[in-house]
């Protein structure tokens, strides 16, 4: 292609991308079709990529292919193999896409899709995936070591010890919130709570298959395990609608959520591959069948967005969640846009499988995008709703009232009309009881998905199989989060705990490993009950400490990515992510500070403590404000750890510009590389 | 065009392979020289699984 049609293409390209920008932006009083937003994604994502992308990685990391990475050098077969790039791109895509992409934009419409939408698309440009490419490329230059390691080697000893801290309380705080958004879809749904409950034999089949019957045939029966669930989800309509089983599905928020913690002590103590291995195995898939699924549908079906631009609640009052649009949304929308726990995918298996320093930049930088286009499919899913049907799914009932007809007649107060009975004949439609209540995004996402997904395969009579089919994929892989996170914080725990006494270290002892496990349990398992207890549903307490966790972990590894940068430029080029950092830093610390000491109830924990103080005291009232203060310090203990990696990374910069501090490279020595480009097939 | 659907369909499946594990399987048995068989794959697989989740999770 000529130069100057490369030009013209990307010219019209730039033009398309603010025309339909500005279109999603300016528009007011009438719905926007999605077309206009997914454009101005698409347009954005490509010129970033194609620009911003190429300028990092050519003037600031100057990635050169003639230097063998860490997969060529230490190429053992196991971990460190060099792999072509679109393999590595399609694991690492699998591996950073959670949960995360599609609950925290779904909470977020509460102000609108404006809002989520900018924050989703300028926030992965400039600042999630540029983390994700840093850190990815400082890994790779770095034999493979992990953001912990390299936090201890760059900044120093606090900065490493920060970075695993965090690590196990993000850990803890995210099983909690996501579990607490399983406990909510499936509450009062005998459907959803069999099919979700059928995948656990499921999961054990498949072990059994692949550990003694077909050995190694992973996606012989991940497809046996597919059809399965299928089966599963069908079953589930006849269990739901059966006088003895139905009941016996049939569970409140308390009774899921002990259920949920049992199953996490069980999968985190039984062997691996029994439950846990072919569990992420099939949920891998599922999920990324589900996502190319949505992308194709609302691309297909390109439906409205029913949903204002802006909506009142950006005030503070959101029935959701409580806050004003700055800095909830920011916080609540972390994966999509940047998240702190990409950079341990990053500098976990990633960098040991590249081949070349320039498959860096795709890997790094393009799987983000495609994570953030999940997140803007996932905003359209929930936008595309009627926004009363959307308020009255996801509004917890010590807002807008305890019964339908007190919550439909606050919500359409709002200005967003909504009635009982229409509710009522839409929980039909989806072969549920109710739909109110249900706060958490995953099953309004689920109603969102099903209309999409129905437009385009048959009408409104399999509404009822493609709801309980998105309600199956969120909670499969929600559960496996939980299943693999609880085994993965015992291991961290087993590891701190080993060095105050070597036999509790030992993963193969299992009273250790019975003991570990059952902490781990305990923690997220206490803040789920709190979540299950609160009257504002949960979600309010503890999605913004989740997203406070976690823009933290990212303002870690932005720390790190800022001292590389400095020990290869000096200040040249550290505004690349001192920018994106001072961006977390102040939402992190508006965040926390706000959820600490804000003297609105709803908002601040200490507040809200005190109201319930200075009401009748009965058991569950003290409960509730213990539960309050706890998460205040939680936040405050957040606080404190910004604020001391802040300062030490401050510190080790100021050293190195003003030249009293030792620039000291950790980069592995260079090694030209004899890699073949068949031996990538 | 055959071509392309044909070297997309083959890196597509290669990349489930690789997110199942198997391609790791074929590594596994090409370094240490071995067949493949029920044994070998508890081998492997507890070895990689082990591994597989000690690292933390992505939300």
């Amino acid at each position: 292609m000529g130069k100057f049609l490369r030009t013209g293409v990307w010219i019209l390209a730039a033009v398309v991308g603010a025309f339909a920008l500005a279109g999603i932006a300016l528009r007011r009083g009438e719905p926007v079709n999605s077309a206009w937003l997914v454009t101005a994604a698409v347009c954005f994502y490509l010129a970033a990529y194609r620009f911003y992308s190429a300028f990092i990685s050519a003037k600031v990391m100057a990635l050169d292919d003639r230097r063998a990475t860490p997969a060529e050098r230490l190429r053992n077969g196991h971990d460190f193999e060099p792999t072509n790039k679109w393999i590595v791109f399609g694991h690492h895509f699998a591996a950073i896409a959670g949960p995360g992409p599609l609950v925290g934009p779904t909470l977020a419409a509460q102000f609108g899709y404006l809002p989520g939408a900018l924050w989703i698309i300028l926030g992965v440009v400039i600042g999630g995936a540029v983390q994700d490419f840093v850190i990815l490329f400082a890994s790779v230059r770095r034999d493979g070591k992990s953001l912990g390691q390299m936090a201890r080697e760059e900044i120093g000893r606090v900065g490493g010890g920060i970075a695993l801290l965090t690590v196990l309380l993000i850990m803890i705080i995210l099983l909690a919130v996501i579990g607490l958004v399983v406990v909510n879809a499936l509450k009062g749904s005998p459907w959803g709570t069999f099919t979700i409950a059928a995948t656990m034999p499921i999961a054990v089949f498949m072990g059994l298959y692949l550990r003694f019957w077909r050995p190694g045939r992973v996606l012989e029966v991940s497809l046996i395990g597919f059809l399965l669930v299928v089966a599963s989800i069908f079953a589930g309509g006849w269990v739901a609608h059966h006088a003895v089983f139905g009941s016996w599905f049939t569970l409140g928020g308390m009774a899921l959520a002990v259920a949920l913690i049992i199953y996490g002590y069980a999968a985190s103590a039984l062997p691996v591959w029994l439950l846990l291995a072919p569990r992420d195995y099939l949920s891998t898939f599922v999920k990324l069948g589900v996502v190319l699924l949505l992308g194709l549908g609302v691309l297909i079906v390109r439906p409205d967005l029913q949903m204002p631009a802006l909506t009142q609640f950006t005030d503070g009052t959101g029935p959701i969640f409580a806050g004003k649009i700055f800095p909830f949304c920011f916080i609540t929308i972390a994966c999509g846009a940047i998240s702190g726990f990409h950079a341990l995918i990053s500098s976990g298996t990633t960098p040991k499988l590249i081949a070349r320093e320039s498959h860096v930049r795709q890997v790094g930088y393009g799987a983000m995008l495609l994570e953030s286009f999940v997140a803007i499919m996932a905003l359209v899913a929930a936008c595309a709703l009627e926004p009363g049907v959307f308020f009255a799914v996801n509004s917890p009932a010590g807002i807008v009232g305890a019964t339908p007809e007190a919550a439909t007649a606050t919500i359409t107060s709002w200005g967003f009309p909504v009635t009982a009975d229409q509710m009522s004949s839409l929980a039909r439609h989806v072969g549920e009881e109710t739909l109110f209540y249900r706060t958490g995004g995953a099953p309004s996402l689920a109603l969102g998905m099903a209309h999409i997904f129905s437009r385009i395969a048959g009408n409104e009579a399999v509404l009822r199989f493609w709801y309980h089919f998105a309600i199956m994929f969120e909670a499969l892989f929600i559960l496996t989060v939980i299943d693999a996170g609880t085994r993965v914080g015992r291991f961290m725990l087993q590891d701190f705990l080993g060095h105050l006494w070597k036999p509790l270290g030992r993963t193969s002892w299992m009273p250790s490993v019975l003991l570990t496990s059952a902490l781990i349990v305990a923690a997220w398992g206490y803040f789920l009950v709190q979540g299950v207890l609160d009257p504002l549903g949960g979600i309010n307490s503890l999605w913004p400490l989740f997203g406070i966790a976690n823009q933290l972990l990212a303002a870690v590894a932005l720390c790190v990515a800022t001292t590389i940068l400095i020990k290869m430029h000096g200040a040249k080029y550290m505004w690349i992510t001192t920018l994106p950092l001072a961006w977390l830093v102040t939402v992190t610390f508006a965040g926390a500070w706000q959820k600490i000491f804000s003297n609105a109830p709803r908002v601040g924990f200490l507040a809200q403590a005190r109201l319930l103080e200075a009401g009748p005291q009965t058991a569950q009232t003290k409960q509730l404000i213990f539960n309050n203060r706890l998460d205040a310090v939680v936040c405050g203990i957040f606080l404190v750890l910004v604020a001391a990696i802040l300062a030490d990374s401050i510190r080790v910069w100021a050293g190195i510009l003003r030249g009293t501090r030792e620039v000291r490279s950790f980069e592995a020595p260079f090694v030209p590389s004899q890699l073949e480009a068949e031996e990538l097939g | 065009m055959i071509r392309a659907w044909i070297r997309f369909w083959q890196t597509l499946l290669a990349i489930l392979r690789e997110l199942a594990d198997e391609r790791a399987y074929q590594r596994h048995l090409l370094v240490h020289g071995r067949a493949p068989s029920g044994e070998e794959w508890r081998r492997f697989s507890e070895e990689r699984l082990r591994q597989k989740y000690q690292r933390p999770r992505c939300c």
